[in-house]
């Protein structure tokens, strides 16, 4: 019979570095959940992409066991990374602070196909776009459509 | 010991945003929550200027909100540790808490951990693993190094299974603290919880045994210095991985001179031992 779940919890964590510490500790704790497992658990599942921002959905059962699925990290996060930043635009309609390619939107479109609401590559990679143009970054050239 | 907490109202398409540009100044986890999100930090580890600059860029935007607080720090796993089960290794160790009554004549050994936010209460398979491997392994007089010993299960078996002495030490603050109320809990006299890694603490040479149940980076990164230390015939006990994860950790461990002897599995967490040959 399936356990019963009890509620969710979304959270973003760096990988290999989860730890006890707020809002980690705090929010499994709570709820009666053996926060040293899920950092051990978590840590060993993620040794592959040490520091990057990891999306993490915990789902908590009555019996306060608990099962947790790794996303893949935040195109926020990636684009940031693709051209080179530290951070986006206080202005981003008007002062652009960065620029990707299409290709890169591609790329990172294509990590993040499984977790978007996107059946098409196309349909992901203008979500990308959209977050970049959120952030000051331009996206440079024709998008692949226009082509 | 607080940590600063911020719970920020966004835009829902900002979040993710918010969070990169954090995670960017040193912030290491979130809270998503329905508003926006919760976020901590220690207060040392804050820069002001940055953490307002980044506001002031998507407070318009972003319709950012922030409320500041402060959390301080406390055992959150408390809910938990009130009510662990004990547990048994191979019908020779007992593993429980003060509050579980003793079993102390129906097996040869029993151990007792608090564990307050520490790692090691032999539920998780990768302390079961070392366990059983400890107890296949001859301790008697010799030197023993517990690598990473959150509550100090390990190092509290290997002194009940007639080491020496142990040397045992973790880097949170919570395990050195909570290591040596265990070891003082069970009778361990003249052994200390050091904070720091090995190459920080204080420590002896030749080794006859070392345990490190940390994770797969941390053990790529240490091995060259347990290989180090280790006596000529010194055994090595590795855990924290999975069992996918061997073929990494046997090749580095082989190029340190060390020979893979044996593997223990359980639940896909692995714990390898290996030896020094000269």
């Amino acid at each position: 019979m399936a356990k019963e779940i009890s509620g969710y919890l979304k959270l973003q964590v760096k990988g290999g570095q989860a730890n006890p510490s707020p809002p980690v500790g705090p929010a499994l704790g709570s709820k009666g959940l053996n926060i040293m497992e899920f950092c051990k658990q978590f840590n060993a599942r993620t040794q592959d992409k040490m520091g990057q921002v990891l999306p993490v959905l915990v789902t908590i059962y009555s019996d306060k066991s608990f099962d947790f699925v790794v996303k893949t990290p935040p195109a926020a996060v990636m684009l940031l990374e693709a051209a080179k930043l530290k951070s986006g635009s206080a202005e981003p309609n008007r002062k652009k602070v960065g620029a990707v390619s299409w290709d890169q939107v591609k790329e990172i479109a294509e990590v993040k196909m499984p977790d978007l609401n996107a059946f098409e590559v196309a349909s992901a990679m203008r979500m990308v776009a959209g977050t970049a143009r959120s952030m000051g970054i331009t996206v440079s050239g024709k998008a692949p459509w226009e082509e | 010991m607080e940590y600063l907490e911020f719970k920020i109202t966004c835009s829902p398409s900002y979040r993710e945003i918010l969070i990169a540009e954090m995670a960017g100044i040193g912030f290491d986890s979130f809270l998503e929550t329905e508003a926006g999100i919760d976020a901590y930090i220690l207060p040392e580890e804050l820069d002001r200027k940055d953490w307002e600059a980044l506001i002031a860029r998507y407070k318009e935007a972003a319709a950012v909100q922030v409320s500041e607080g402060v959390l301080p720090k406390v055992n959150w796993n408390e809910a938990w540790e009130k009510h662990y089960d004990p547990i048994a290794v191979a019908d020779q160790v007992y593993v429980r808490a003060t509050f579980h009554p003793s079993k102390a004549a129906s097996f040869v050994h029993e151990i007792i951990i608090n564990p307050k936010m520490s790692f090691g209460t032999g539920h998780h398979a990768t302390t079961f693993l070392m366990l059983s491997w400890q107890l296949s392994l001859d301790h008697r007089h010799k030197k023993v190094m517990d690598a990473g010993s959150g509550t100090g299960i390990l190092a509290i078996m290997a002194k009940k299974l007639g080491a020496k002495f142990v040397t045992a030490f973790d880097i949170d603050d919570w395990s050195v603290e909570n290591g040596n109320e265990n070891f003082e809990i069970n009778g361990l006299v003249g052994t200390i919880m050091q904070k720091g890694t090995v190459r920080s603490v204080s420590k002896e040479k030749n080794y006859d045994l070392i345990l490190a149940n940390i994770n797969k980076n941390v053990l790529l990164d240490e091995l060259p210095t347990y290989a180090g230390d280790l006596s000529a015939g010194g055994l090595l006990v590795l855990s924290g991985f999975y069992e996918k994860d061997i073929p990494e950790i046997r090749k580095a461990a082989e190029e340190q001179g060390l020979e893979y002897r044996d593997k223990k599995c359980s639940k896909q967490w692995a714990a390898v031992l290996f030896s020094r040959t000269h």
